[in-house]
């Protein structure tokens, strides 16, 4: 029998032990308490963002329909692959994986993930075909971090017809993605980035929806939280005619120019080409760099929209302000007649008329249709630069139109001011005389020469040529011409077709009004110096309007290096015309109403 | 070795029972935690293994603990050689040596090597006739348990050999350790730690630098914390709902049945939750050191009361690692984690403790 032990140190110090247990579970419970009920909602949130991912659903932009309801841009389902994971490990090993799976460069897969934003999805490959998406389906459980969207694609079927006046779309920039116009985009977006895609871009691009899907620790989908679905884009109805688009891309194939028609009234754009152009569909998946190389550094320019960013002399055209504006200053009269002889000794120059042998003794009327720049010579020398420049202001040279497009350029009227401010040199009485008839310092852009027309053909409204038929503030505003000028220069564009210099572009049932043109691009010495090298040769000119006594259509054409407008312009808008009217030959072979249309 | 009806009358049902019902409480999580992945039947398993561990509590019950103290040597030595063989022969697994692969199972040794542990030291604190022992009176026994530790920590796996700590320090506590020593005790142990902070390996050291500051490395070493918080901390008063919390059943909480399990339980079924389970938890500990203070001899209090230290200590870490509260270890909860060794040694300790209580008026 063993004695037994004295335990009371023992059971005292329990006590303390089992007073301690009690201690460190109470300050558990205190922990926890902390966590889950004081700081439970922030938790919570932790948690929602851990599980929860989300996908943004494109919205489709709203397509671009002509005046007629046919469609000039419309999307086209597409795949992107993206990628989810912010972990550098995983996107470290996805970045070889993804190249062998999508035949791509490791570099370009590189370059993409590493803008990667956090808890934003990045695009590593736009428009992948449907063998890349069989390549990582079957890859899927290796790859969870990478999954496949289907977006709507931008597609210009017209290719590159009326491709200045539509526009394109690419990704955003990094510029843009700072500014605040384009604010809560991510990147790798598609946004307008020329034409009315660009100009109209917050209206077309709808709002994206979004799924919020539940994701595991992998990154791999496992459901569907909510969905908002995208709003799709409005489409947009613009004011080009694809019929009569179809005629200015058809009438300047092989040709560099540009052609812009306006409904004169409205200032509606009828139709609009720039050639050479190019195809947007390049574009709206990222540009190849090449291709953009190429395209940015052609000498044809091919990227420029030359109706509203070309500046060109106006050449003889600019007579129709120069008429307009004698004959509202009360310095001519239709009826007044200058003596041509050729040429004009004035200001201690010789300044050259058209035809070497002079015209004789002609009025407004002839002048205008023969195109006499002696006659011009003489009205400019009583206009002076002021009031020639006042007018040829007032009626839209020297300032952007206010096209409802991007990057539109004002062109320039010298003024004696302008010259003395610049230069810091008096302007001289010679200037003006060549100035007069559209040579020297002034330059403009067709879409103000249209415009010019439109005046004229709509009875003196300066009207704001646009291409979306809604756009707001682009009513016309009343210039104030009395009629009776309105009709002494509108006699002298019809002569112009009717018996002048712009016969090509006559018809026997319609009665065109025009007035030609010729830019000088070199001076005229090395002109007779090589007078055959095409890439001096003059640009051709055509403005005109049309019917003449309830005109429909103005229209500006420009032909680089066409050497005169009657022979390289007036033609252009010929062919134009006649699809407008409906006068245009049926194709050949196909059976067709008689040919109206006569040439001599 | 038959058990007679007194023995059987004295059986602490409350401590039976609350250890099953964490037990199974950790069967319904660990079935919550991998129910939807590669291995969804792991919750069987773990039940088989409770029912396992039940009749290897009924025989630890049945042998008297004197009996196994008189051997206290012997299981000392086999402990040892066991650690040895793990360290020489044991195959790598997740990069450390800690388990014997026994016919289809795997056995962690060092689990058991703890209850060893509580009877060798309780046996020679016992045989000790000092009324007061002083620092010299651990040199041996520490050195002992030392060795022990040593080995664990060689596989490695200092969180299990950390754990041997407790027994032996309860154990001297109870035997009469002076206060002062007691007070040196604890201050060896913070010099310790700091002068062996230069021979912690890289990994270590990065998981202490982001414990303190998660945000560090939210990917890396930072990572299992926040998201055990962030489970914790989610599954507020009344929880996510069982098999509902989204940090386990996403996979974003890391060794979800094994050393998280307590995080699965904290999301899923909230605060409530949580107060119920430290409830037993307490009420396991608190039976334990009752059946220490009714021990009929030192032995046995020793025995019981290094049991619950340890035991004590390791459920206190592993919730405090769950809560964020300490570094992130390797560590199970004791009765609800998932492995077969640490249930086992789990319900034997039980059986232990009721080896002593069953024995109180017995000779």
């Amino acid at each position: 029998m063993r004695i037994y032990e004295d335990l009371r140190v023992v059971q005292a110090r329990l006590a303390i032990l089992q007073a301690t247990a009690v201690v460190l579970v109470a300050a558990l419970v205190v922990q926890f308490w902390n966590l889950q009920v004081v700081r439970g909602r922030h938790f919570r949130e932790l948690a929602e963002n851990n599980r929860s991912r989300l996908v943004t659903l494109a919205a489709p932009r709203g397509a671009l329909l002509d005046r007629n309801g046919r469609v000039l841009v419309q999307n086209r389902p597409s795949f992107n692959v993206v990628v989810n994971s912010d972990s550098p490990e995983s996107l470290d090993r996805l970045a070889g994986r993804l190249a062998s799976a999508l035949g791509v460069g490791e570099a370009s897969i590189r370059e993409r993930l590493a803008r990667k934003q956090p808890y934003r999805p990045v695009v590593v490959k736009t428009d992948a075909t449907l063998a890349d998406v069989a390549a990582l389906e079957a890859r899927r459980l290796e790859l969870p971090e990478v999954s496949v969207e289907v977006v709507p694609l931008r597609s210009y079927p017209l290719a590159s017809a009326a491709a200045h006046a539509l526009g394109r779309v690419g990704e955003i920039s990094e510029r843009q993605l700072q500014s605040p116009e384009y604010q809560a985009l991510a990147a790798g977006s598609l946004v307008g980035q020329a034409g009315v895609e660009y100009r109209y871009n917050k209206e077309l691009m709808g709002r994206d929806g979004f799924r919020r899907v539940i994701v595991n620790s992998r990154g791999l989908e496992m459901g569907e939280a909510e969905r908002q679905a995208p709003e799709d884009g409005p489409s947009l109805t613009l004011s080009i005619d694809a019929k009569l688009q179809g005629a200015i891309e058809r009438a300047f194939a092989g040709r560099a120019g540009c052609a812009v028609a306006l409904d004169p009234a409205t200032g509606e754009i009828l139709g609009m080409a720039s050639t050479p152009a190019y195809d947007p569909n390049e574009f709206t998946t990222g540009i190849d760099p090449e291709l953009w190389a190429s395209l940015a550094t052609d000498p044809r320019t091919p990227l420029i929209n030359r109706v509203i960013q070309g500046a060109y002399s106006p050449g003889s055209t600019f007579k129709v302000i120069a008429a307009t504006a004698a004959l509202e200053e009360g310095l001519i009269r239709p009826e007044t007649t200058f003596y041509c002889p050729g040429y004009l000794n004035v200001y201690n120059t010789t300044f050259h008329c058209s035809a070497k042998a002079g015209h004789g003794t002609l009025d407004l009327r002839r002048a205008i249709a023969n195109s006499c720049n002696v006659y011009f010579y003489q009205v400019g020398i009583r206009l002076e630069i002021s009031r020639l420049a006042k007018w040829a202001k007032r009626m839209g040279l020297g300032a952007p139109t206010g096209v409802d497009l991007p990057h539109e350029i004002g062109g320039l009227m010298p003024s004696a001011e302008w010259k003395l401010r610049l230069f810091k040199t008096p302007w001289y009485g010679g200037e003006t005389v060549s100035v007069a008839i559209g040579q020297g310092q002034v330059s403009a852009t067709p879409l103000q020469m249209a415009r010019v027309a439109a005046v004229i053909a709509n009875g003196g409204l300066l009207v704001r040529p646009h291409l979306v038929r809604s756009a707001a503030g682009m009513e016309p505003v009343n210039l104030g011409i009395q009629p009776s000028t309105i009709e002494a220069v509108k006699a002298g564009m019809r002569a112009v077709v009717a018996e002048g210099t712009g016969w090509r572009a006559r018809f026997q049932t319609i009665e065109v009004a025009g007035k030609t043109g010729s830019a000088q691009v070199v001076a005229k010495a090395r002109l007779e110096k090589s007078p055959n090298a095409p890439e001096i040769q003059p640009h051709g000119w055509f403005l005109c309007f049309a019917p003449a006594d309830r005109p429909t259509i103005a229209m500006a054409v420009l032909v680089e290096h066409g050497r005169s407008g009657g022979e390289s312009a007036a033609p252009v808008a010929h062919e134009i015309l006649a699809e407008w009217f409906g006068l245009a030959k049926p194709p050949p072979g196909a059976p067709g109403l008689p040919d109206l249309e006569a040439e001599d | 070795m038959a058990i007679d009806r007194r023995l059987v009358y004295n059986v602490d049902w409350v401590l039976v029972g609350s250890s099953l019902a964490l037990a199974l409480t950790g069967v319904a999580m660990i079935y919550s935690a991998t129910h939807g992945g590669r291995t969804p039947n792991l919750y069987l398993k773990q039940l088989a293994l409770v029912g396992a561990g039940s009749l290897a509590l009924v025989a630890t019950a049945a042998i008297d603990y004197r009996r196994l103290a008189d051997r206290a040597m012997l299981l000392y030595g086999a402990s040892v050689v066991a650690l040895l063989y793990v360290l020489r022969f044991a195959p790598v697994i997740a990069g450390t040596r800690r388990w014997i692969l026994l016919g289809g199972f795997q056995l962690q040794p060092s689990e058991l090597v703890k209850l060893a542990t509580a009877v060798f030291v309780a046996k020679v604190f016992s045989d000790s006739r000092q009324e007061v022992l002083g620092l010299r009176d651990l040199i041996v026994p520490g050195a002992a348990v030392g060795l022990l530790a040593l080995l664990i920590a060689r596989e490695p796996d200092l969180g299990t050999a950390v754990c041997l700590m407790p027994i032996l320090l309860a154990v001297a506590f109870l035997a009469g350790l002076r206060m002062r020593a007691v007070a040196a005790v604890g201050t060896a142990l913070v010099l310790v730690a700091a002068l062996a902070w230069p021979l912690l390996k890289d990994y270590q050291k990065t998981r202490i630098y982001t414990f303190l500051d998660p945000s560090l490395d939210p990917r890396g070493a930072g990572y299992q914390k926040i998201q055990s918080q962030i489970a914790v901390g989610s599954g507020g008063l009344v929880g996510r709902g069982f098999a509902e919390g989204s940090q386990a059943q996403l996979g974003y909480l890391p060794a979800r049945h094994t050393d998280f399990v307590f995080s699965v339980l904290a999301e899923e079924k909230g605060f409530l939750g949580v107060v119920v389970a430290l409830g037993l938890y307490l009420l396991v500990l608190w039976r334990m050191l009752e059946t220490a203070r009714l021990a009929r001899d030192r032995l046995g209090a020793f025995i019981v009361a290094g049991h619950a230290a340890g035991v004590g200590f390791q459920v206190v870490y592993n919730v405090a690692m769950v809560a964020g509260l300490v570094p992130v270890k390797g560590l199970p909860l004791p009765l609800m984690s998932y492995g077969g060794s640490s249930v086992l040694s789990s319900l034997m300790g039980i059986g232990l403790v009721l080896s002593v209580r069953m024995r109180r008026f017995a000779n």
